[in-house]
């Protein structure tokens, strides 16, 4: 018999990818777990939790200090994860990649570094109504400390940026745009390229965060023409608490250190200090060396698993769940941009997002019920909160069908 | 605690109809309460005559447990005094955090929330309408003398 699973496989073998991430075999109230919240973060798979536990057990040491050989071994480690995010993002050199704690310290990093000393009281920073928080309080807190203004690119009912609207707000004043990639609340794929295309020829660069895009698509930052590319890891199959901001190396070596420290320096006196090469200028103190090398191994995963296969899962898994969920009667869905990734969120008529989420998890599904960090999306459409389900290259469109017999139970327990 | 118990029929019946939604006029005392994760955003209006709550009523959008536990507080407040809220504030805190301990006869209906304990993410949603209405209380307390004996 010809399954749906079966089919599937002559693309990817979801199956074999199911086993790669132990998560998937545990039990949540009795039923099987079926995780529907991978843009919050996605699961891990063998690769990175072994490759973490190695470091550990075997050649636990800092790294660009020592000489013994648990120090070499760990500084190669984690510098070889650095080649590997280079590879991810098809950044030119290792120097353009700086390790941080994830996509929000990136932005922190190119708001205080790179633009706060270039921006002079009135200035704009010019950003889209579809940001996650971390791509707006950042600049909020620069406008704060300097006396420049935050401007807002609209976006339509569907989720989509208004790119023409966008293009006719950048003038003179304008310092920087900032940008998702994917939008986390509306699953909004975004032209970046077009984007940089447009504000290139106003000299005005794009910080472009990138943490749901990865998992999803093949990232290229020099076709993209962006000039920053934030991304963290756990959202891409890596561990938390790492991610990573590109930029080209001669705007990072015109950029000032942001935070002083260990690591950052050639040399401290008390009359002045050298600071280090790139990267490690933007990376002081002892940096998150398990982290980083957890953050290659997710690199190799999803280059084994392969973006061809893994967006054809999640298309097939969009379409089913879209299609499924836009007939249920009283179910809207929030986002329905024309190039989306496998994101959806929506409300539904007289159950409110948090007791969906509460009853749906007691038959073992996880998904996201909230404001997903993106509250200004929440208020342009006038809806508290959401209910998300987000899916990845190893759920199974039987679990959607698990997701979408709960949903009618707390429909039903609710009305 | 299972899932039948945290929707039981009667807090159910208090999220379909929830009692005493709705502004209310001459209000004394009011505070708005948020839980911006979940999009909780509610009204509480109480009107205090001689240091005793007369009426209390609350309006705005919130999830079933945060509307239940509402509508049933909101049915709770009239006649008491702000003292008796904040010492019938801790005995609700207690129930939520212990399932086994025995019911609070005072507390009424308020009981069949303590199915709440089992579903600790939202244990916040049974408690925003009251932690909203002692800040309501609080706030404009001022000469609002209390009658409690």
């Amino acid at each position: 018999m010809e399954t749906v699973e079966s089919k599937v496989k002559d693309q990817l073998d979801v199956f074999a990818l199911r086993e790669q991430f132990p998560v998937l075999a545990r039990e949540v109230h009795g039923k099987p777990l079926v995780y529907f919240d991978n843009a919050a973060t996605a699961q891990r798979p063998l690769k990175v939790i072994e490759a973490m536990d190695d470091f550990y057990r075997r050649y636990n040491a800092n790294v660009h200090r020592g000489v013994h050989q648990l120090s070499v071994e760990a500084s190669e480690q984690f510098e070889l994860a650095r080649d590997s995010v280079r590879r991810l993002l098809n950044a030119n050199s290792v120097r353009e990649v700086v390790f941080t704690r994830g996509t929000t310290e990136a932005v922190n990093l190119v708001a205080q570094a790179y633009l706060r000393p270039r921006l002079k009281s009135g200035d704009e920073i010019l950003i889209t109504h579809m940001e996650h928080h971390s791509n707006i309080v950042p600049w909020q807190l620069l406008c704060e400390q300097t006396g420049a203004v935050l401007k807002v690119a609209p976006i339509n009912k569907q989720g989509e940026l208004l790119v023409d609207e966008l293009a006719s707000m950048i003038n003179e004043r304008t310092k920087l745009i900032g940008m998702v990639h994917v939008s986390n609340a509306l699953g909004t794929i975004n032209p970046v390229e077009e984007v940089c295309r447009i504000a290139g020829k106003h000299d005005v660069p794009v910080l472009v965060d990138g943490a749901q895009a990865t998992p999803h698509m093949a990232v290229d930052v020099q076709a993209l023409g962006c000039d920053f590319y934030c991304v963290s890891a756990h959202k891409m199959y890596g561990p938390t608490g790492i991610g990573a901001l590109w930029a080209k190396e001669s705007v990072l070596e015109e950029m000032p250190p942001w935070q002083g420290g260990g690591e950052m320096i050639t040399r401290v006196s008390f009359d002045g200090t050298t600071y280090n090469d790139l990267p490690h200028k933007f990376e002081a103190g002892t940096p998150n060396i398990s982290g980083a090398i957890g953050f290659g191994k997710a690199v190799e995963f999803l280059e084994e698993t392969g973006y061809e296969g893994i967006v054809w899962q999640e298309e097939r898994l969009l379409d089913y769940a879209t299609e499924k969920m836009q007939a249920i009667e009283g179910l809207t869905i929030i986002g329905t941009a024309q190039h989306k990734g496998p994101v959806v969120s929506f409300t539904l008529e007289g159950a409110h997002p948090n007791d969906i989420g509460t009853i749906v998890d007691h038959y073992g599904v996880a998904i996201r019920t909230g404001h997903h960090c993106a509250m200004p999306v929440m208020q342009f459409f006038d809806v508290p909160a959401t209910a998300r389900v987000s899916f990845a290259p190893y759920n199974l469109r039987n679990e959607i069908d698990i997701f979408l017999e709960a949903l009618d139970k707390a429909r039903n327990m609710l009305a | 605690m299972g899932l039948d118990q945290l929707y039981q029929q009667v807090i159910l019946d208090h999220n379909r109809s929830p009692r005493h939604y709705r502004r209310l006029e001459g209000a004394t005392h009011s505070a708005r309460g948020r839980d911006a994760l979940c999009g909780d955003d509610i009204l509480v209006e109480l009107r205090l005559v001689e240091g005793l709550i007369e009426e209390a009523a609350f309006s705005g959008e919130a999830c079933a447990i945060t509307t239940a536990s509402a509508s049933m507080l909101m049915d709770w407040l009239p006649g008491r005094c702000p003292e008796a809220v904040l010492t019938a504030y801790e005995k609700f805190r207690d129930l939520l955090d212990d399932p086994a301990s025995a019911d609070c006869p005072e507390l009424g209906p308020m009981n069949g929330l303590r199915a709440v304990s089992g579903f600790p993410a939202r244990v916040r949603n049974a408690l925003l309408p009251w932690r909203t209405a002692i800040e309501g209380l609080q706030r404009a307390r001022g000469p609002a003398e209390s009658r409690c004996d």
